[in-house]
């Protein structure tokens, strides 16, 4: 895949898909949440923390 | 015989513990998987010492748990055919006597105890030998070699170790020791000739 240089350390929308969904499944099973929120919903919650960049999950891609 | 080895596992850390420390969560895991379980290359998994390196995570999907490939310390208990072993006897059978040798029990078959001939005394509980009258009853300490190995993975309670003493040095420890006394006499009165 080719990417712009600016846009090289940005997340597609594949995996900002991925990494929400993981992060969402992980917040409905019990793993502490990582940011102040009034959100309930766990989707919800792990959008809020992509957008702050607080998820310690990283996408690897194939060279 | 106990050995500690370096081994590698991935290990499952699940949602609800992601936000503990890792080590914590990682050994702990790695007892609940590893421990009291029997692998026939490996041995029995007797406890899990030190974690040395967790690597990087990965997340499958549609799980929420956290996959670590871990390199760790574990102790094992691994028996080798001809080692040596001392143990103590833990149950007396009509064929043999069930002798504790670590983690699992080894079978001393009646055939392998003595040169002579041995009867099982089914009040006492206790073999016998025909012409020296020795006993061999529950929580005696004896010296033993194991000449048989059959692990089974599913069932570590159901693996067999096979024992023999009839060899030079082997035995209960109290023969041993009668036997050395002969052995000190016979070279005194040697000596006196």
């Amino acid at each position: 895949m080719i990417f712009l240089e600016e846009e090289r350390d940005k997340y597609t929308k594949y995996e900002k898909a991925r990494i929400i969904g993981a992060r969402a499944l992980q917040i409905a099973m019990g793993a502490p949440v990582l940011i102040e929120t009034e959100e309930i919903d766990p989707i919800e919650m792990a959008i809020e923390e992509f957008e702050k960049g607080v998820i310690p999950i990283t996408a690897k891609r194939e060279k | 015989m106990y050995i500690t080895i370096r081994a590698v596992e991935v290990v499952r850390a699940p949602p609800e513990r992601l936000g503990d420390d890792l080590q914590v969560v990682v050994k702990e895991m790695l007892r609940e998987k590893l421990e009291g379980r029997m692998d026939k290359k490996i041995g029995m998994f007797i406890a899990i010492q030190d974690i040395v390196d967790i690597k990087e995570g990965r997340i499958m999907i549609g799980d929420a748990g956290v996959y670590y490939e871990t390199v760790f310390d574990t102790l094992v208990f691994r028996p080798k055919m001809q080692e040596i072993v001392e143990g103590n006897v833990v149950e007396i059978v009509e064929f043999g006597a069930f002798v504790e040798i670590g983690s699992l029990d080894g079978l001393l078959h009646i055939s392998q105890i003595t040169d002579e001939y041995i009867s099982y005394d089914e009040k006492g509980a206790k073999l016998v030998t025909k012409d020296t009258g020795r006993t061999l009853g529950e929580g005696d300490k004896l010296r033993a070699r194991i000449v048989a190995i059959s692990l089974n993975e599913r069932d570590p309670g159901d693996s067999k170790i096979g024992l023999t003493m009839r060899q030079p040095g082997l035995g209960k420890l109290e023969w041993i020791e009668e036997e050395r006394e002969k052995e000190r006499e016979r070279e005194k009165e040697k000596k006196k000739e």
